[in-house]
């Protein structure tokens, strides 16, 4: 649906956007991640044809960015960081200019309105100054203006950002809505929202791809050994020996006060050994649990400068950034 | 056209929610009210001359074209740079929807909003009409012509309002192009031997045009002039906005 290829957009020299090339298949949810200034709006300005790129090629829906930039703006609804939106037009007038300059056909405008209007939950506030309602509300109606005409595909940037926890879940519950009948790109920095949101996470930093897969994918290639946590009391000296030879163990790192963490190689379970083992020896299991790499964790790794890096930092991690 | 007529109503939206149109308004018919006076009090004197008094009513004051000169800018300063600082511009301009028409609907909903400026004192006329004769052929001519200058002001407005994203800097690139427009005009008068540069700034002059506008002369180097520059402008703003958008 979206074909992104060796897109790449230099702002006086500075290449914003390196080179960047993905595909996204019809009806997935890609997150699009990276830290502030990594590139994402700018690619997301290309995508929706605002700015003209400096290299590369777009194909969105079938329509070439270059042969048609009015045409590709018709199969996308983008919704802009902060949503921007005229404060002075009641709601009801800024979805019928916005049904009017995207080529809504006169005869569907009315049902379109009906149907952004019963899917961003507007009806409450149709006849509303913008300038007068709330940040999610208007969130709302930005989100309705960029669906009016019913596009393919959604960009959306940074949809959740200013509003409280209550708001967010819902605009987010709307998100995977859509979700299920558009191609939706979605950045963010929240990467809660990502893994509940997205079925594919794209990473980019200064321009560049540095992790794309899903979550779990993610997780897999960046974070190495799956590991567990153990508390034992009245373990003794020998306890880490005794709970590395258990099968399966590949490391144990003693953390003090009785306290393990346990890698492993994720092809058995250790934790049934490890119960017994306590057993065994007379001692009294107090905490054991899977310790799940976040999708934080890998966005730090990847995206942290090696400038910012402190001294001590793991040269592996810069290896797996490298590799990508 | 429909994208057209759909940015105009809008805009048309945005100039009578803001408190700007009805000072603007008021503020314009204080003026013209002022120059009516003086028009009829004019009349009154048994020591006027034979002349047509609506002359002074199009361009024959010096009042008209101040407030020509400040109130141009202020209809048109918000166009393009209000939608640059609140970040509407990007989801007009990823609408299917090209630069041109954007400008286009934009400066015809200035055109409309000056045109409503002026039609009340379509009302002066009728009561002078009422009392004495007055000939309705330089009238018809004063508005064209004040139609066309206005065309060409609201489109050196327009397009300096690209420029920007603060509507105060918009106002005064505006003011500043107009002044030098309006000026470059009367440096013809420095002259003294006929030239090809006196000629080229004679052509330029906006108060002799209006002067035979008011006289009832339509002259159509005057119609080429105000209509092609405004154009001009349009274009340039045309293109600013392609090339500036996203800064």
């Amino acid at each position: 649906m979206i074909e992104v290829e060796n897109l790449s957009k230099v702002f006086v020299d500075v290449p914003v956007v390196d080179d960047l090339s993905f595909f996204v298949p019809e009806g997935q949810v890609l997150g699009f991640l990276g830290p502030n200034g990594a590139g994402k709006t700018t690619t997301m300005r290309m995508l929706t044809a605002f700015l003209p790129p400096t290299a590369g090629r777009v194909v969105v829906a079938g329509i070439d960015l270059d042969a048609d930039p009015v045409g590709l703006r018709r199969e996308v609804g983008y919704l802009p960081e902060n949503v921007p939106l005229y404060p002075e037009m009641r709601v009801d007038e800024y979805l019928r200019f916005r049904a009017d300059i995207e080529d809504v056909p006169r005869s569907e405008i009315r049902a379109n309105t009906e149907y952004v209007v019963d899917r961003c939950m507007l009806g409450e506030v149709r006849r509303q100054v913008i300038g007068t309602l709330s940040k999610g509300f208007r969130q709302r109606v930005g989100l309705a203006g960029a669906l009016i005409h019913r596009p393919p595909v959604l960009i959306l940037d940074e949809p959740t950002v200013g509003l409280d926890p209550n708001q967010i879940i819902k605009i987010r519950e709307l998100i995977i809505e859509l979700g299920r009948d558009h191609t939706v790109i979605l950045s963010t920095h929240i990467l809660p929202e990502v893994e509940q949101v997205c079925e594919r996470v794209l990473i980019i930093d200064r321009g560049r791809i540095v992790a794309d897969g899903s979550p779990d994918d993610l997780r897999s290639r960046f974070v190495g050994n799956p590991a567990i946590r153990v508390e034992l009391r009245g373990a003794d000296n020998e306890a880490a020996e005794a709970l590395s030879r258990l099968p399966g163990v590949i490391r144990v790192t003693p953390t003090g006060d009785g306290r393990f963490t346990l890698e492993h190689s994720g092809e058995e379970d250790p934790r049934e050994p490890v119960f017994r083992l306590a057993v065994e020896r007379g001692w009294v299991l107090t905490e054991m649990s899977s310790e799940r790499a976040s999708l934080e964790d890998i966005f730090v790794r990847l995206t942290t400068r090696e400038e910012d890096r402190e001294p001590s930092a793991e040269p592996e991690a810069v290896a797996a950034a490298e590799e990508v | 056209m429909r994208k057209i007529l759909a940015l105009i109503r809008r805009e048309l939206i945005a100039y009578f929610s803001s408190p700007l149109a009805y000072m603007v308004l008021t503020a314009f018919l204080l003026l013209q009210g002022y120059i009516f006076y003086l028009i009829v009090s004019f009349l009154n004197d048994p020591r006027t001359q034979a002349m047509t008094p609506l002359r002074l009513f199009f361009g024959g004051t010096i009042f008209f074209w101040l407030f020509l000169l400040f109130v141009v800018p202020v209809i048109t300063m918000r166009l393009i740079a209000e939608e640059r600082r609140s970040g509407t511009i990007e989801p007009l301009l990823t609408a299917p929807i090209t630069e041109g028409q954007v400008i286009a609907g934009k400066f015809l909903a200035a055109l409309l909003f000056y045109v409503v400026l002026w039609l009340p004192t379509v009302v002066y006329v009728i009561i002078l009409k009422r009392y004495t004769a007055i000939d309705l052929g330089p009238v018809a001519s004063g508005y064209l012509g004040v139609f066309l200058l206005g065309f060409l002001f609201l489109g050196v407005g327009t397009s300096m309002s690209t420029l920007t994203r603060n509507q105060l800097i918009a106002a005064i690139l505006a003011f500043a192009a107009m002044v030098l427009l309006f000026s470059v005009g009367l440096l013809d008068q420095l002259f003294l031997s006929s030239s090809f540069f006196k000629d080229a700034l004679t052509y330029m002059n906006l108060w002799t045009q209006m002067d035979d506008f008011s006289r009832g002369i339509v002259d159509t180097r005057h119609v080429v002039y105000t209509l092609s520059g405004g154009l001009l402008f349009l274009y340039l703003a045309a293109v600013s906005l392609q090339v500036k958008k996203g800064r």
